[in-house]
């Protein structure tokens, strides 16, 4: 007290009240504590730093101070911006003044496996754009120097790109992102990275790839001149590469960590050479089923990554990435030759189990596909998919759902059938805890669910132990047949045939059945009734 | 000088039973409460809240009990997210670490308030801070303190009280 009094400078030991035009006191609030100070209401907020800066012993540059959400400039006086005696102002003290940029090191000397990615370049690069505005937004050090960055890439894209294909960065893939523990702030570099984004669509164009192939490493060299660019450009580039791998890879194989980047090496080193522009659009081909439903999963495993778990807020960064995944969807729409892949172009079980494995082992990624998938039209499941015995089960299952489907091919139809049945016979527990504005974009839970609800039916409905197919699609099937057959379409076999046809819609079987020439007897005869011609132009009955 | 941009502070109101607390208070708590309340702040296109894990942050809606209940326009801020991210970190240090976290004393309500008076000088409405005290003042309520807070052993001696940093 005595030492503020001192700094205030008056001799008058009074309470700020009876004289109002003196002295007050002003309690500084920090996160770790507050302290009071007392000095005169019409002296500056330069003043007042000072005084802080003495007893806190800190640089005046790094003091914030705020009072009623307002930032206390300077040149400001206290009494004008209400603060009077008694008053309680915030302090924030700043830990890196801007100007300095952090060094984590130096750039290591390029990798043994240089990745040859320059196909996927132009994607990655709209997704390492995007990533490069969230980063800048977590560092305001790097802010800076990622504005220069930005206008590297306007003024010469191609020698960013050149530098993105270099192998030194390529040499980064396999960091561990270092800068991550910021979440991101909204930033100007977030409209940046759009204009640059065009730049390079532009350079996605085979010819052009392959020339930059052969340049040298122009690119590099340019923002190593930048200062301090090299130690900054690490976490960068390793968080870059980590976004461009996971990006991609999951497009590839729907969700897998290792086995995307494990796909995503093999195609890479696939193209050592120059043919490059073939092989990837053939790769992505059969992700473009797989994109619309991965989408979210991208959105929400790139941020899984690249925000290196629980606590980042992404609600800028999604924006991004999700302009980075459209850009990559429409890459992906590009008409294809072949697709050796095609294996992949259904949700094959492996692909479900990886999809399950996944969830099972990374619940933030399930938290992310839960409140941020833009799918709204499936009951959500997330009280399954959150436990992990359940995750378990439901591998297991899978499992032996896959087996099932080897040993019974006509297990197929009934497997990709469609929702509809099933999203009404959805457990009734998705409904509890109010969560059903929750929406689930794994369909693959829901083809197993689907598949679960068919054999159950084709159980409880056959006496007999083992499963013939036809039983088990006709327990698919079930509800329609029977509604099928109240109409008057007494031909079981045809009306499954005509359901399978059209996917369970009964409304297109009808149509289908009444169109045929050897079709059942259409309804709207007075006495077809269930038993009658039907049964005697079909010849077969049930 | 170029004037400073105002960013709006939202706070955003859970009633984590769901409605059940109205009904149910009356009977089990003798007093009628309306609701128990969790809070998280929204600014920067960003939703803040403090839990068992420390401060977190997702998208505004986007924990798991989704879209709040209601939510309160506190006013605005000049704090940039640069400066906000600072003093959250300082937060995290000091005042609201991870293992701090106490479901009656040091919750995600308090964290709210103390962040909400560093943004806009406000407080967030009492009956959300009053929560505690109100349910502390009954029976049943201390007889709930035992299980949910760590640091106070129930009456038997034996560790009937949750899992460490649990609550």
């Amino acid at each position: 007290m005595a030492q503020a009094r001192e700094e205030a400078g008056d001799s008058r030991l009074v309470s700020g009240r009876e004289l109002s035009s003196h002295i007050i006191r002003v309690s500084v609030k920090t996160p770790q504590d507050c302290q009071e100070f007392m000095l005169a209401e019409n002296s500056s907020v330069h003043h007042f730093k000072k005084q802080i800066s003495k007893r806190l012993h800190c640089d005046t540059d790094r003091l914030v101070l705020i009072f009623t959400g307002k930032i206390l400039r300077d040149q400001d006086i206290l009494s004008q911006r209400g603060i009077l005696d008694g008053t309680t102002v915030h302090l924030v003290v700043r830990t890196r003044l801007k100007g300095t940029l952090p060094g984590p090191g130096t750039l290591s000397g390029p990798a043994g496996h240089c990745m040859h990615r320059s196909e996927p370049s132009t994607s990655e690069s709209a997704g390492m754009l995007a990533r490069l505005g969230r980063l800048a937004r977590s560092s305001p050090e790097l802010a800076d120097f990622l504005g220069q960055l930005a206008q590297l890439l306007m003024a010469a894209p191609d020698s960013v790109v050149q530098f993105l294909e270099s192998p030194v960065v390529q040499g980064l893939a396999n960091e561990k992102p270092a800068n991550t523990s910021h979440t991101p702030k909204s930033s100007r570099l977030a409209q940046k990275p759009e204009p640059a984004l065009k730049a390079l669509e532009t350079l996605h164009n085979p010819s052009r790839q392959q020339e930059l192939l052969q340049e040298d490493k122009r690119g590099l060299e340019a923002l190593k001149v930048v200062p301090g660019g090299d130690n900054a450009m690490r976490p960068v580039c390793s968080d870059i590469q980590q976004l461009m791998l996971f990006t991609l890879a999951p497009l590839v194989t729907s969700k897998g960590h290792s086995a995307g980047s494990e796909l995503c090496k093999e195609v890479a080193s696939a193209h050592i050479d120059t043919d490059t522009t073939a092989t990837i659009p053939t790769a992505l081909a059969p992700a473009r089923p797989l994109a619309q439903k991965v989408r979210v999963g991208d959105v929400s495993q790139a941020r899984c990554v690249a925000s290196n778990q629980a606590s980042s807020g992404c609600g800028t960064g999604v924006p991004d990435v999700n302009s980075s995944q459209d850009l990559l969807s429409q890459e992906i729409q590009q008409p294809v030759g072949t697709a050796p892949l095609t294996s992949q172009l259904r949700l094959s079980p492996s692909a479900l189990r990886r999809a399950l494995h996944d969830l099972q082992q990374n619940p933030a990624l399930l938290h992310q596909l839960a409140t941020g998938s833009p799918l709204r039209h499936h009951m959500p499941l997330l009280p399954i998919l959150t436990n992990p015995r359940a995750l378990q089960a439901l591998i297991q299952i899978e499992k032996g759902l896959q087996t099932l489907s080897k040993e019974v091919p006509g297990l197929e139809p009934c497997l990709w059938g469609p929702g509809r049945s099933h999203g009404t016979r959805e457990p009734p527990e998705t409904r509890g805890g109010g969560q059903s504005q929750r929406v689930d974009s794994v369909q693959p839970t829901l083809a197993i669910l689907q598949l679960l609800h068919a054999l159950s039916n084709a159980c409880s409905q056959s006496t007999q132990a083992s499963l013939s197919s036809s039983l088990l699609i006709e327990g698919c099937y079930q509800q329609e047949l029977e509604h099928l057959k109240a109409m008057g379409f007494a031909n079981c076999d045809a009306n499954l045939q005509a359901l399978m046809a059209t996917g369970g819609d009964i409304h297109a079987a009808i149509e289908r059945l009444l169109g045929e020439p050897e079709a059942q007897v259409p309804p709207v005869d007075a006495h077809s009734g269930e038993g009658g011609k039907g049964r005697g132009t079909g010849g077969e009955g049930k | 000088m170029e004037p400073p941009n105002l960013y709006p502070v939202k706070l955003y109101v859970y009633d984590l039973s769901k409605g059940l607390a109205r009904r149910l208070s009356p009977i089990m708590l003798g007093k009628q409460l309306e609701g128990i309340w969790h809070t998280s702040i929204v600014v920067h296109k960003d939703e803040f809240y403090f839990g068992v894990g420390g401060i977190s942050s997702c998208p505004p809606g986007g924990t798991l009990l989704g879209p709040p209940d209601s939510v309160v326009d506190v006013g605005s801020t000049e704090v940039t997210e640069e400066l906000f991210q600072e003093y959250l970190s300082s937060l995290r240090e000091s005042l609201f670490r991870r293992e701090s976290y106490n479901v009656f004393e040091n919750n995600c309500n308090t964290f709210t308030n103390e962040v909400v008076q560093f943004l806009t000088g406000r407080k967030i409405p009492s009956y959300i801070t009053d929560l505690p005290s109100e349910i502390l003042s009954t029976p049943f309520g201390q007889a709930l303190r035992t299980f949910l807070d760590p640091r106070i052993q129930p009456p038997e001696g034996s560790p009937v009280g949750p899992p460490n940093g649990q609550s």
